[in-house]
């Protein structure tokens, strides 16, 4: 289990990773929060469509990458949370077919 | 090493060359300074395409693309050739009126596989364009295939009608000695009776040797891949008075070129690229298909590629020697034309003609009358 | 447009210490970085740590404020949360900031990417839950984010120090698994008395096991035959110890076995490269000064092979001096004059450094996957068995492996599989490392959207100031 040890009165942001409203530090990594939350899914892998999580917190893996306000293959682990942001696990595999035409 | 005949250059010329040769019963080597499919004919778009394709082009391209069909089978070894269409797209009425002329020109020649579509149609084959696209023309033979698998195919299947090929062995002198050729190689000398230039970005050179000149300039048209992303394009795309073109694999990642040009260091086997051009492309690309703004390119390159000044290629015999034939020049769009140009060649090279027309393809097209 | 003296790509010890170097000596330079504050791995976030009292994560750490506050004063354009995409040959970057494209000139490049940590392909190690200690780390320094009852396991300083760093904190760990084979001890034994001229840096590292061993978390020496247990996500590890096998349950397991340099970047420029035999790892080839094939490229700290942050500090400098010197600013007796205590500190680190490297050399069970099943690309999901199966179709070199298979054209570029291909073709051809090379690798460093991409301004020096 993650556990978060920041002082607890750190100002905080609120955003919402697979639909739900989650609150966040100011400053933390989109990975982190998503740990804390029991969210550790970030991707499902793009042949086997098997789960897959962060590995190197780091930014070399890529295993971290999930759809961030729309914007898939975002690194969890590089991206700071912000308010309002919404965050997915990234589901595309060589199956995926694109939702209908936006304009 | 002696051979009956010697093919300079690893690419997909070379190799379907050295392919329809050995399955005749031809002694056949082929000499690659690096290796099999490293340069244009191992990292091109994989374009399989007969759209839009000059009119001198088109009898060789409509027979290639004939080929393309069953190619797989043929070779017993999978191309990943997917016949998918391809669409040209119209911006405007201005595009759409150069269509319409080209069609006239087409009907002359008898040709009928392009075909002009409307918006709607055009809106049902890429439900993603952006919807002031006004239409398009489309070629439903047309597809793409993966460069380095169809280069790999030939080679194999040469290799298993006895071919040789030799990796890793350039090609520094060549020289008509009686009825010979000599060629110098990194580390061995072979002998042949007839030689075939499919050097690529590099065939001048090898044409100086046999004694012909040509006006050949190289440079290195760049491209980008993006990491997997939803299916949203079946057919393969281009613009008809734009720089866009791409594809979708299957697997979901898209293809995306263009024509944009890096730099071209063929001394050294390296390509730079031009960063600022390729943002150009993905803005043309973003404008046609909004869906893109947020595809996320993995990686970006170029390749060497052998143009000439009218963007058709050289096949065809030597005119300054005997026994010796060129296939290069094939001005970015090459790949398409692999399997028939491997038919040609060794049509000329065992029956000396073809059943095509080759004068628009003659190396000295450019050779002066005048002084 | 005006360009830069010198582009310094990565603001940890080393391009910190170039950095203060150059702008010294009045050189324009610009740092980039893809953190919001400077300090690299070792210094994350020690000027603005989330966490109450940082004391816990130990000197090492707390005493490099220092280094970043002298860098944050020194004279230099500190380009942060730049992630450099793209470095030329021909003087030009390419970065991404704030969802824009920027391109930046200068006319000495010094790259200071560091360093990551060596994939440990064992059964499993794709499962959500698996992480690298140095994540552990991570996580800990710039979110004050730790995992409670997680195992760790592998060998090497940097594990041990997490574990310690988690124990001074009062976070439970559920065992320290090391794989440091009993053989590494007679191995790295004659290189021991070269090494106590550094008494103290080995004292540190011993109080290290002992401070672990007294807090009481189950500690197994010698294990081997690591497997991560779980279908959907890992439960717990199995390995033999002792000659017998256990199974230990925990949500988090930590693997770590050493750090190889971060390669993509020297890779992508074509730089000449080197495997190094002793570190197991490829490493851009320079001379004393960090300088490349490519001269007007250097390299600095352990992007540019292993030297740890003491050393890397050390490599930043001298770099400096040498590249003052290329731009006509310090005459070649001054560089040397000033470079000498530096260089004499490297040479006498490089003997503990040796050991070391010796001591906790990971095994090569651990290195390269031994089950068929277990994957190598992780990106592209090939396993050890289809990368075999390409092989046996003839393709020999890493570059037609990848073409075949696709194994290492996925996003994460190699960085996870490059160095376990290589191994893995040379024990195939029966040729070492050196022979069998490495990807061909290109732009951009990292995933970029063609939105970011398709938003290009280039910088000029003058209007960064
Ligand atoms: C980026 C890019 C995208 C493209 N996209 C498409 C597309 O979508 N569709 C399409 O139809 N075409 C496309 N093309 C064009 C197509 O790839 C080429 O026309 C075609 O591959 C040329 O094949 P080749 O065998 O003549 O040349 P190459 O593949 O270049 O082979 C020539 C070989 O000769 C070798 N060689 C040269 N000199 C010597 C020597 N002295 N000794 C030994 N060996 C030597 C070289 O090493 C090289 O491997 C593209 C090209 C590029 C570069
Ligand atoms: C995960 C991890 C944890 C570590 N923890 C410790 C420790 O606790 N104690 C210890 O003694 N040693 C530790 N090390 C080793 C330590 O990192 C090095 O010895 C030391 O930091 C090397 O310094 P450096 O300047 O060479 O590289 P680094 O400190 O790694 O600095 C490299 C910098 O480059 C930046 N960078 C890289 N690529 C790009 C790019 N494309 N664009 C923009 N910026 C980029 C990174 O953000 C980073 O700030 C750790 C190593 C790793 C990998
Ligand atoms: S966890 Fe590895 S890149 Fe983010």
């Amino acid at each position: 289990m993650f556990q978060s040890l920041r002082n607890p009165n750190d100002e905080r942001v609120q955003l919402t990773v697979n639909g739900e409203l989650i609150e966040a530090f100011v400053g933390q990594s989109v990975w982190s929060v998503m740990a804390l939350n029991d969210q550790s899914i970030t991707r499902r892998a793009a042949l086997s469509a098997e789960a897959r999580s962060a590995y190197c917190a780091m930014g070399v893996c890529f295993e971290c990458m999930v759809e961030i306000d729309g914007f898939p293959n975002q690194q969890a682990c590089l991206r700071r949370v912000s308010k309002g942001m919404v965050v997915t696990t990234q589901d595309i595999t060589e199956m995926t077919e694109a939702s209908d035409a936006c304009v | 090493m002696n051979a009956d005949v010697l093919i300079i250059g690893g690419g997909i010329q070379g190799c379907a060359t050295a392919y329809h040769l050995a399955r005749q019963g031809a002694s056949v080597v082929v000499l690659e300074k690096d290796y099999i499919a490293r340069h244009a004919s191992g990292v091109n778009a994989g374009g399989v395409r007969l759209l839009g394709r000059d009119m001198a082009e088109v009898p060789l391209s409509k027979a290639s693309m004939e080929m393309w069909q069953t190619l797989s089978d043929d070779l017993g070894q999978d191309t990943g050739f997917r016949r998918q269409s391809m669409i040209n797209i119209a911006l405007d009425e201005a595009d759409m009126e150069t269509l319409r002329q080209r069609k006239a020109m087409m009907r002359c020649e008898g040709y009928t596989h392009e075909r002009i579509i409307s918006r709607d149609e055009l809106r049902e084959h890429l439900p993603h364009v952006n919807p002031d696209c006004v239409g398009g023309v489309t070629s439903d033979l047309d597809g793409y295939a993966i460069p380095y698998m169809a280069t790999n195919a030939f080679r194999l299947a040469a290799e298993r009608h006895g071919a040789q090929i030799v990796a890793g062995e350039e090609v520094l002198n060549l020289r008509r000695v009686g009825d010979s050729w000599l060629a110098q190689g990194t580390t061995t000398r072979f002998e042949a009776d007839t030689v075939v230039n499919c050097a690529g970005a590099w065939a001048d050179r090898i044409a100086l040797m046999i004694g012909d000149n040509v006006p050949l300039s190289h440079a290195a048209p760049m491209l980008m891949i993006t990491a997997r992303m939803p299916h949203f394009a079946k057919p393969v795309v281009g613009a008809v008075s734009r720089q866009l073109s791409f594809k979708q694999f299957e697997n979901g990642t898209v293809l995306i070129g263009g024509g944009a040009k890096g730099f071209a260091d063929r001394a050294n086997n390296r390509t730079r690229l031009d960063y600022s051009k390729l943002a150009n492309a993905a803005r043309t690309a973003v404008e046609f298909f909004p869906i893109m703004r947020r595809s996320a390119i993995n990686r970006m390159w170029a390749g060497l590629e052998a143009y000439m000044p009218d963007n058709l290629p050289v096949i065809g015999p030597a005119v300054n020697a005997t026994r010796a034939f060129h296939a290069f020049g094939f001005s970015a769009h090459g790949f398409q034309m692999g399997p028939v140009v491997g038919q040609v060649m060794a049509d000329l090279v065992l029956n000396g003609q073809s059943s095509f027309v080759l004068d628009a393809f003659r190396i000295d097209r450019y050779d002066r009358k005048v002084l | 447009m005006p360009a830069f003296d010198c582009a310094i790509v990565g603001a940890g010890p080393a391009g910190m210490s170039a950095a203060i170097e150059l702008a010294k000596r009045g050189a324009r330079i610009a740092v980039l970085d893809r953190g919001r504050r400077a300090g690299g791995q070792i210094y994350r976030a020690v000027t603005d740590s989330p966490l109450p009292d940082t004391q816990v994560l130990g000197s090492d750490y707390t005493e490099g404020a220092a280094l970043v506050a002298a860098f944050e004063q020194a004279d230099a354009t500190h380009f942060t949360q730049a992630d450099v995409w793209h470095v030329g040959d021909d003087s030009r970057i390419l970065f991404s900031r704030q969802g824009e494209t920027h391109e930046l000139h200068c006319r000495e490049i010094v790259l200071c990417p560091g360093a990551m940590e060596r994939p440990m392909p064992i059964p499993g190690w794709t499962l959500p839950g698996v992480m690298t200690a140095g994540s552990a780390q991570v996580m800990l320094k710039s979110d004050a984010t730790v995992a409670e009852g997680a195992i760790f396991a592998g060998s090497g300083p940097l594990l041990y120090l997490i574990v310690a760093q988690y124990l001074r904190l009062g976070v439970p760990v559920a065992a320290l698994v090391d794989t440091t084979p009993r053989s590494n001890y007679f191995d790295a034994a004659p290189m021991l008395p070269r090494a106590l001229r550094r008494l103290p840096l080995l004292k540190k590292g011993l109080s290290l096991l002992r401070e672990i061993r007294n807090a009481g978390v189950p500690f197994f020496r010698g294990a081997s035959a690591l497997q991560v247990l779980g279908d959907e996500h890992a439960i717990g590890l199995r390995f033999i110890a002792g000659g017998t096998s256990h199974e230990i349950g925990a949500r988090t397991i930590f693997l770590h076995h050493g750090v190889q340099p971060n390669l993509n970047m020297t890779r992508a420029m074509d730089l000449e490269h080197q495997w190094n035999p002793e570190q197991l790892c490829w490493q851009v080839k320079s001379d004393a000064f960090g300088q490349t094939s490519v001269p007007h490229v250097s390299v600095a700290g352990d992007g540019a092979g292993i030297v740890g942050a003491d050393g890397a500090r050390a490599a930043g400098r001298l770099t400096a001096l040498n590249i003052l010197h290329r731009l006509g600013r310090l005459p070649r007796t001054d560089r040397d004059n000033a470079a000498a205590a530096d260089l004499g500190a490297l040479a006498a680190m490089a003997p503990f450094r040796a050991f070391i490297d010796r001591l906790y050399r990971p095994t090569k069970a651990l290195r390269l996957p031994n089950v068929p099943t277990t994957l190598v690309c992780r990106c592209e999901e090939q396993s050890l068995a289809q990368l075999r199966a390409g092989f046996d179709q003839g393709a020999r070199d890493p570059n037609a492996l990848k073409m075949l298979t696709r194994c290492g054209m996925g996003p994460c570029q190699g960085r996870q599989c490059g160095h376990v291909l290589t191994e893995l073709l040379s024990d195939w051809r029966g040729e070492p490392a050196e022979a069998v090379g490495y990807y061909r690798l290109r732009s951009p460093q990292r995933l970029l959207t063609l939105d970011e991409l398709s938003r290009f301004h280039a910088v000029s020096a003058e209007a960064a100031e």
